[in-house]
């Protein structure tokens, strides 16, 4: 089959930014991926590394004051950035649906669960409100939640955290959608919740095709559910290659730090390899590469200049040791 | 030699209001005949689902909240019916440290003020030049320059604010310290640090520690003995190694087949635990029974005494414990 066919997502060069004039910050710097059909592309970094603005941005769902300064993003062929504002209702949800990452405030407070799945599920198809109830029960056994006919006349305040954020993956699942786009989806829950919800996404996978951008900062849920990994850092991405790839040789310092500094279940360890300093608050970063203040093999290059993305065999990586390591010595 | 922190039978309940203003006070009973120690220079861990009355232990310990029965002993001082006197008392015994640092910090406060407020109250390091020394050493010994005594809580990132957090527990020069689930609210790279630090002062200052959490993963790292907690109930406490290799309790091993771990060939290659949801089961004694996949009405529906493999592993299950083979799920 055709690659390109099978392609149903596309960012190219996406660039975001918050304020104007001399306020600028630069968010997201340049991001490109492709989403095949079927596949999970995660995506992973620390607090204000970009990650959930550009998932905001990939369903034109940036906040006031943000703005996609450049760069396309495609879907199954069709520009998203410059459809009208029904094609944009039609697609949401329905072809492309998102799960936030804050159970407590996405779901409307003064209306029970049922009525809004209810809702969704007819804003986007013919079937009755009877059917539309039924589907919104299928759902939610799905998802484990108990008695799932009697409760969807209660409200939200009335599910526990773990239940809500469950309600949530639900309703962005009741349309089928071709793509899921999750931001931490699984972050508040328990580990046993954890598990359940990546089978249960693992599962809708296998069955309809579905595709999967995941945005998290857990490197085991990238282990379990990833095809392939994007490492974002100040904006950037500074790392792309295939899940197993990623963690058998990662390339560049920082997805190494972050690998080193894991606990482990599997040994016991007396100290951990933490990575110096904090991540970079937004907006703060100088010239040359986002990582160089807390790298251990930072040289006089890597201040001065922002290294390229630098791509072998499929393995992207955005370090200047890439070059240096080619050298013939 | 007597523990620091010896809990033995310990019952609390909050209550609840019925359906409607004027019914009758329920009660929902958050911990039950829970007995833990926490030995000297001792970490131990918590682990349980959110909501499985942890922090409500946490509480207890920290003479913030009250219980109905049982007893709670910290270095021999009960804290059923506390004084004012006995309260601050407690204070220089036991610290805090919390999940969130952009919550515990007050905002409107420097960094000194934060550090100095626990010394002003327990009148402390009165003197100017010896309370600088003691302000320095202290930033030190948390990892953080003593530049930055003057800034504000909003002036730091989380890592750093976690760090200032647990400088401000120690300022006391505390036995223990509870820290309730102080990692989870923190970036990966950060992780590791603060648990690193926690680990060398609970070497260095010879510091017990409660450490609640519901991460294996980090809870191996750090801790000596580890409790594994379900609906107020304690259902497992062993060394953490023998917790980890060889998990007795049904609910033990689930937990640890749900953690994920960090490689894509084993991670894709496991299987978590089913675990039912089914709660129409009678009323059992065991907690765990309706979700429990070796459930068996004749045993789990009497009360029958848990049994003890050693002095160290403790495991409230009637039915398995000890005569299993070893858990497909044990690391």
């Amino acid at each position: 089959m055709d690659a390109r066919e099978d392609t149903v997502l596309s960012v190219e060069e996406l660039r975001v930014s918050f304020g104007s004039g001399p306020d600028r910050t630069e968010v997201v710097r340049g991001l490109s991926y492709r989403l095949q059909k079927g596949k999970v592309l995660a995506v992973v970094g620390e607090s204000g590394c970009g990650k959930t603005v550009h998932a905001l941005s990939l369903l034109k769902l940036l906040p006031p004051g943000a703005e996609i300064t450049e760069g396309r993003i495609l879907y199954r062929g069709k520009d998203v950035l410059s459809l009208s504002a029904e094609a944009l209702r039609k697609l949401r949800g329905a072809e492309m649906s998102m799960i936030f990452q804050d159970p407590m405030t996405s779901l409307n407070p003064i209306r029970t669960i049922g009525s809004q799945l209810v809702e969704t599920i007819l804003a986007h198809s013919t079937c009755s409100k009877l059917q539309a109830q039924a589907r919104a029960v299928r759902l939610l056994k799905k998802v484990g939640i108990e008695n799932a006919r009697q409760r969807l006349n209660e409200y939200p305040f009335q599910f526990s955290g773990g239940q809500r954020q469950r309600i949530m993956i639900a309703m962005a699942l009741c349309l089928n959608p071709s793509i899921l786009i999750a931001d931490e989806p699984t972050t508040a829950l328990d580990v046993t919740i954890q598990a359940q919800i990546l089978k249960l996404i693992k599962e809708l996978q296998r069955q309809s095709g579905m595709a999967a951008v995941f945005i998290t900062h857990n490197l085991a849920i990238v282990a379990d559910i990833a095809d392939e990994v994007l490492v974002l850092y100040g904006g950037y991405c500074v790392e792309q290659a295939a899940v197993e790839e990623l963690f058998a040789a990662p390339k560049h310092p920082y997805t190494r730090g972050l690998l080193g500094s894991l606990v482990s279940l599997k040994r016991k360890e007396t100290h951990l390899p933490a990575i110096e300093g904090y991540p970079p608050a937004p907006g703060t970063l100088q010239a040359g590469c986002p990582f160089a203040p807390r790298c251990p093999h930072v040289w006089d290059k890597c201040r001065a200049s922002l290294p390229p993305l630098f791509e072998r065999q499929g393995h992207k990586v955005r370090c200047w040791l890439v070059e240096k390591d080619e050298e013939p010595r | 030699m007597k523990n620091p922190v010896e809990i033995k039978n310990l019952y609390k309940a909050y209550p609840r209001r019925g359906a409607w203003l004027w019914g009758k006070a329920e009660e929902k009973t958050v911990l039950r005949d829970v007995t833990l120690q926490v030995g000297a220079r001792e970490i131990v861990g918590l682990v349980g689902e959110s909501g499985c009355g942890k922090t409500t232990l946490a509480k207890v310990l920290l003479g913030l909240e009250k219980y109905q029965s049982g007893s709670v002993q910290v270095q021999g001082l009960e804290l059923k019916n506390l004084s004012k006197a006995g309260f601050k008392k407690l204070r220089r015994q036991v610290q805090v440290v919390f999940q969130d640092p952009y919550s515990s910090l007050d905002p409107r406060q420097t960094v000194r003020q934060i550090l100095c407020e626990p010394w002003d109250i327990h009148g402390l390091h009165k003197e100017k030049n010896e309370r600088e020394k003691a302000l320095h050493s202290l930033m030190r010994a948390v990892g953080l320059d003593p530049v930055y005594l003057d800034r504000w809580p909003h002036e730091f990132s989380g890592g750093q604010r976690q760090r200032i957090a647990i400088a401000r527990a120690l300022a006391l020069e505390p036995q223990l310290l509870v820290a309730d689930e102080p990692v989870s609210a923190l970036d990966v790279s950060v992780q590791a640090q603060i648990l690193n630090l926690l680990k060398d002062i609970s070497r260095t200052r010879a510091l017990g520690m409660l450490f609640i959490s519901h991460d294996f993963a980090v809870a191996r790292f750090l801790c000596d003995r580890i409790a594994v907690m379900y609906q107020g109930q304690i259902l497992e406490v062993a060394p953490t190694e023998e917790l980890l290799q060889n998990p007795q309790h049904p609910y033990t091993e689930a937990l640890l087949s749900a953690v994920p771990v960090p490689d894509p060939h084993m991670q894709k290659a496991r299987q978590p635990v089913a675990i039912k949801t089914d709660n129409k089961r009678a009323a059992s004694w065991c907690p765990y029974a309706p979700r429990c996949r070796y459930y068996a009405a004749a045993q789990c529906n009497r009360a029958l005494p848990p049994e003890t493999k050693t002095k160290e592993h403790f495991c409230a299950c009637v039915l398995l414990p000890f005569q299993k083979e070893k858990s497909r799920y044990a690391v």
